[in-house]
């Protein structure tokens, strides 16, 4: 498991809303409700096709081409066509500073 | 978070430093300029363009690479895989797009074969290359990479066989990248009316702790680097060309190229295509069928692994009379990798008796690999012949389930039927030594799975 490291600001982010940010050779989407900050994948386990310029309701993030769900806890898939969870990172917010941990690297 | 611009990149007055450097005749300079102009207009590549639709490339920087105006300090280069006990008539290395070694058999030079680094041989030949270097099948405006290619070619290689001369030997061609390298390359084979010859051609990156490059077979380091080229087969009437490409590079190298054949009347190509390395790769590969009766068969292998990503789009195009085509593509995908195949034939109204063939098979070795088939047709001919077909499965567990019924470990089966899955391509390639290469890479590398 790797440390975790700075990747954003938080108020870079909107409230409530998401911003794509790249990080490690990585894309990934930080999601903000309050003061809760999630980290998923920039993918959609339906096509493999991005997630980040989709649309966040609730804890829903919802893909921008066919209307996947994911909830931004879990990753989990919450309505077709998505039927397999997208990865999540964990996040731990210091003062203005998102710190995130990926998941391992090979998974 | 952030990355920092470093100087001297793909800009233009790094560009400018680039030709004054070049000792090059005029009409080369304004090519390179015209392209470089499409190169500043056009955009990177997005995923709204359907050849990118399934490929992401978002996180590529072209500012984090450098054109490698200088040649590398490194002159120790990798042993090729294709090359094990093979007399050959020739042999050229490079490194990072600048050759360090050619060697050319004087008897073929004699008969006036051009074989070694492009640029070198352009400056003693300019004249007779010329309409070669004019032509550019693979248009400059295509795209983002085709037009940095045509304006910033650095290094690549030229094989030129002259009407009615037979290679008999092979021609071998090493490209090799150092770590953060970059390979800006054009490469010219050239076979004029009535010429024979083969070539081997492979890539692979110098590992970051050793200089000497992994040793054969085993899969290189993650290195980071770059690869962007042009590739151009022009043959003349009659000629017969065996071509072997092998993308070897190590698994941090994005990989982008533009290959393109354009055959005469009577003339016959037979091309293997291997895929291995590299962490994306987007290749278009295209043969024109121009003259009447010409023909060509393409065998790919691929081999992919970890989050590697290939994606190939192949254009078989007859627009002629009588002419033949055969592509067949077979991949095996192990962990999170992924390939894209999109397959088209196109026929010309005028290419009566076409026979064209299209196949695209994949083995999926693990759950989470995923594959991409897209085979088409676009027939504007009435009396052709035209198929393709796809296949896209897991292994067999019955099959195993027999091996191992006989003795063999679940690894051993696993490498059998991997093998058993290439042997059809492996089969119609006619040189020995890319045969042995490519069973012993692919075996290495499939691991047990579940």
């Amino acid at each position: 498991m790797s440390e975790f490291k700075v990747v954003a600001r938080l108020s870079e982010i909107p409230n409530p809303g998401r911003k794509l940010i790249e990080a490690d050779g990585r894309l990934v989407v930080l999601c903000r409700k309050d003061s809760e900050v999630y980290c998923l994948d920039d993918v959609c386990t339906h096509d493999g096709g991005p997630l980040g310029s989709g649309e966040l309701q609730g804890y829903d993030l919802i893909c921008p081409r066919h209307g996947a769900r994911f909830d931004i806890r879990t990753g989990c898939a919450r309505t077709m066509p998505a039927t397999e969870p997208t990865r999540t990172h964990a996040v731990r917010v210091e003062g203005d500073q998102i710190l995130v941990q990926w998941a391992d690297d090979d998974s | 978070m952030t990355t920092a611009l470093q100087p001297f990149g793909f800009d233009t007055e790094s560009f400018e430093a680039f030709l004054a450097q070049r000792a090059e005749p005029e009409w080369l300079q304004a090519m390179r300029r015209q392209a470089w102009d499409a190169y500043c207009k056009l955009g990177w590549p997005t995923r709204d363009h359907e050849e990118w639709i399934r490929t992401d490339i978002r996180t590529f920087r072209v500012e984090n690479f450098r054109p490698p105006l200088q040649p590398p300090l490194e002159s120790a280069a990798p042993a090729g895989l294709l090359t094990h006990g093979v007399e050959l008539g020739g042999s050229c290395v490079s490194i990072n797009s600048h050759s360090t070694a050619n060697v050319l058999d004087p008897q073929l030079a004699a008969k006036g074969v051009l074989f070694g680094a492009l640029p070198e041989l352009l400056v003693e030949n300019a004249n007779r290359l010329r309409p070669f270097l004019e032509r550019q099948i693979v248009v400059p405006g295509y795209d983002k990479f085709a037009a940095l290619t045509a304006a910033f070619w650095i290094g690549g290689q030229l094989l030129y066989v002259p009407r009615g001369v037979r290679v008999e030997l092979p021609l071998h061609s090493l490209v090799t990248l150092t770590a953060d390298g970059v390979d800006l390359q054009k490469t010219l084979v050239i076979l004029e009316e009535g010429a024979e010859a083969t070539m081997l051609s492979e890539t692979a990156s110098l590992s970051q702790d050793t200089d000497r490059g992994s040793a054969a077979g085993t899969p290189p380091a993650e290195t980071r680097g770059l690869h962007v080229g042009i590739t151009e087969i022009l043959q003349g009437a009659g000629s017969r060309l065996r071509y072997v490409n092998l993308q070897n590079w190590g698994t941090g190298v994005w990989h982008f190229a533009h290959q393109k054949a354009r055959l005469e009347r009577d003339a016959g190509l037979q091309w293997t295509l291997a895929a291995l390395g590299g962490k994306t790769a987007k290749v278009n590969q295209q043969v024109e069928l121009a003259g009447k009766r010409s023909e060509c068969q393409v065998n790919g292998v691929m081999f992919t692994e970890g989050r590697q990503h290939f994606s190939y789009h192949t254009l078989q195009h007859h627009q002629a009379p009588e002419t033949r085509s055969d592509f067949l593509y077979k991949s095996a995908l192990q962990d999170k990798s992924r390939t894209v195949w999109r397959g088209m034939i196109k026929v010309d109204p005028i290419a009566q008796k076409t026979d064209g063939y299209q196949r695209n098979d994949n083995l999926l070795l693990s759950d989470t690999s995923r594959a991409d088939s897209i085979p088409g047709l676009e027939i504007e001919a009435d009396d052709v012949r035209c198929t393709h077909g796809s296949t896209s499965g897991n292994v067999e567990e019955e099959l195993i389930f027999y091996a191992c019924s006989r003795g063999l470990t679940r690894r051993e089966a696993v490498r059998l039927i991997v093998t058993g899955f290439f042997q059809q391509v492996l089969d119609r390639i006619t040189i020995p030594s890319v045969r042995d290469a490519l069973v012993s890479a692919i075996a290495q590398r499939v691991r047990e799975y579940r």
